[in-house]
């Protein structure tokens, strides 16, 4: 089953990791309030839907009554063909690269925890690193290092060291929490000396 | 002492099932103990049998009054549990049931109970369903193939492990082809007793193996598999492949992250974390073995280049600059000067050095050995074509002979039929590895360069 997102939200800051700043909204009014002039994101949460931006349920970028109105129209429309849901709104966080870090509870070893490049692509490209719980700090390196788009992550301050610390998060917090069999930050966009994770899915 | 031992080194054995009628599984594995001069003691067990081909048998293996540290049961599944008692009451230690009939049909309560019987006793139990054990030092071996359709590896520091018994018989006929050889063969079948992680356990600490080569379908117990290959990291070089690259995930996956691990992907990222080396296909785990048979630490990922033909040279630079890990060394100032020296006009002296058809045993010494003292080369790789006018017997052994008082990886690349197969093992039963394609030699090299680097990690 899907963790309701503040649930998923909390338990990561628990282990240390925030999230961008998020509210689920009933009404344009309340997206307009949590928005105060800056520019948000929304989308439709249900466990229905797996790739979210494929399907067209998230809208990006939205400032301004008339925008985030617009949107959260469109939004309930899709949602309800989706049969139970709720819209979520986001801060918009500045553009990086986008990368993914997951858990999975494997039948045979046990708790995973991986790495790769993220965003809507994951699956086209498939370039990620796993290893089995617990990682210490070097096979953290390890896992950034061998990926291929590890030269990208290079390039970004200190983008390699922030993914080596979230990863040794996310296996601690696997760990703790057995009832996790899955989990998506995807995406994780990094930036210069900081990261926003702006979506998460954890399914007990 | 580990009970395993006892299925390697037995110093008497037990063959239930034997028979003097030629081709049954019980003759075979009886010709076999014979015909490879094991020294312990055989004893012999038919139920229908007082004497087999001029030994004395015994009706039940509890009338042997001797210690029996091995038997090899080849009966029919729905015996193999009495026999199997038998073998607990005459404190046997060890036990290979080469017979099927049990899991693989889906009769798991034989199988079950066969395992039960085994853990009641304290006996060591590979298979059933399997070909069992064979080792090049105690000749013991449980194989029932007869010697005429499979050649025999010689002996030597690999040891090789498959859950399938045709993958099995498969590599060891090929190993054979190869010089290098082979320390103990296990092919265990239906794992009710001893899986492959027990196996790599004990061969992790066993002096006689030096690299260990593993064929499966699937890990049986994965969390054992994960404390069991923490225990050894980097201790030796583990070259394993794995079956079912393809299969289709079972699950339905709810998220990206369970989409892309699948049961194979999750298999080769514990493997890599662990510092195996991953095999994609049979040929692999022959150029893999034998690098790691014979060679050592490299002390960089710089690679020198030997050849008597500049377009096999080519090829192989190609596949070295477009492995991940190695690259091509840059000569340093004094070998370039000291190569120009000796070398004649014709050859031009950079890395690869193309010594060009007509090169005799002299040049390729001095090529080799200038090379081998420049600090800016970390491994070399010295083609040899024999199809050239200079490529005959002499320059083989004076390899052979540089191989010897070399300190730095050094393999040897040949391609070529009959003629280059008998100098291939030659060069390769003097302990000089012998590739046959310059993507096998940059395979094998990256192999080893990074099965070298994780060890430093650990």
């Amino acid at each position: 089953m899907l963790l309701e997102y503040f649930k998923a939200k909390k338990l990561l800051e628990a282990h240390g990791i925030k999230s961008i700043e998020s509210a689920y909204v009933f009404s344009a009014a309340e997206a307009l309030s949590f928005s105060k002039g800056r520019p948000i994101v929304m989308k439709v949460i249900s466990d229905k839907a797996l790739h979210k931006s494929k399907a067209g349920l998230v809208m990006l970028n939205l400032s301004g009554k008339d925008q985030i109105e617009e949107a959260f129209k469109t939004l309930s429309r899709k949602g309800k063909s989706l049969g139970s849901y709720r819209i979520i709104a986001q801060l918009m966080s500045p553009g990086g690269i986008e990368m993914i870090i997951g858990g999975n509870e494997d039948p045979q070893f046990g708790k995973m925890v991986l790495i790769g490049l993220g965003g809507i692509y994951v699956e086209i490209f498939r370039d990620f690193s796993m290893m089995s719980c617990p990682i210490a700090k070097k096979d953290a390196s390890v896992m950034v290092s061998s990926l291929k788009s590890s030269k990208i992550v290079a390039g970004s301050g200190q983008a390699e060291e922030l993914l080596e610390d979230l990863l040794m998060r996310i296996s601690r917090l696997l760990l703790a929490n057995p009832e996790i069999k899955e989990l998506d930050l995807n995406p994780v966009i990094i930036h210069k000396d900081s990261y926003d994770v702006v979506d998460i899915r954890m399914i007990t | 002492m580990n009970q395993i031992n006892y299925l390697f080194k037995p110093k008497s054995v037990a063959i239930i099932g034997a028979s003097r009628i030629p081709g049954k599984v019980g003759n075979i594995i009886l010709m076999n103990y014979l015909n490879e001069g094991y020294p312990g003691k055989i004893f012999l067990v038919n139920k229908n049998a007082d004497s087999i081909m001029g030994m004395r048998s015994y009706r039940r293996v509890t009338e042997i009054k001797e210690r029996i540290d091995s038997a090899v049961i080849a009966v029919p599944a729905e015996v193999v549990p009495a026999v199997m008692e038998d073998c607990g009451k005459a404190g046997v230690r060890s036990v290979v049931v080469v017979s099927g009939g049990f899991s693989e049909i889906g009769k798991t309560d034989l199988q079950d109970q066969i395992a039960g019987i085994a853990k009641k006793y304290g006996m060591a139990l590979i298979g059933p369903n399997c070909l069992g054990i064979m080792d090049s030092r105690s000749r013991i071996n449980t194989l029932f193939l007869p010697s005429y359709k499979l050649a025999k590896p010689r002996v030597g520091g690999v040891s090789f492990i498959a859950q399938s018994g045709a993958v099995g018989s498969v590599i060891l006929d090929m190993i054979a082809g190869e010089g290098f050889g082979l320390s103990k063969f296990v092919s265990y079948g239906n794992a009710a007793g001893l899986d492959e992680t027990d196996l790599i356990d004990y061969l992790m600490e066993d002096e006689e193996t030096k690299v260990i080569v593993i064929y499966v379908e699937g890990i049986k117990n994965g969390r054992k598999f994960i404390s069991m290959a923490n225990k050894f990291k980097g201790k030796k070089p583990v070259v394993i492949l794995k079956a079912g690259r393809t299969e289709a995930g079972s699950k339905a996956a709810h998220s990206h992250t369970a989409s892309l691990a699948g049961n194979y992907q999750t298999n080769e990222a514990v493997f890599r974390q662990f510092g195996f080396t991953i095999a994609n296909d049979l040929s692999d785990l022959l150029y893999f073995a034998k690098i790691f048979e014979s060679e050592g630490e490299p002390k960089g990922n710089r690679i020198g280049i030997i050849t008597n033909g500049g377009g096999v040279g080519v090829l192989t630079t190609d596949a070295i600059s477009s492995s991940k890990g190695i690259t091509l060394g840059e000569l340093s100032k004094k070998t370039a000067e000291d190569l120009r020296k000796v070398m004649p006009v014709l050859v031009n002296i950079r890395n690869p050095l193309d010594l060009a058809g007509d090169a005799d045993d002299k040049r390729y010494h001095d090529a080799i050995s200038m090379m081998m003292e420049d600090p800016q080369i970390d491994m070399l790789v010295v083609i040899i074509l024999f199809q050239t006018p200079g490529g005959d017997s002499r320059l083989a052994s004076e390899l052979v002979n540089m191989k010897i008082s070399s300190d730095k990886p050094m393999v040897a690349l040949s391609i070529g039929s009959a003629y280059t197969e008998m100098h291939k093992m030659m060069m390769e039963e003097s302990g000089l590895p012998v590739y046959d394609s310059p993507r096998s030699v940059a395979l094998s090299l990256e192999a080893l360069l990074s099965f070298y680097q994780f060890r430093k990690g650990c």
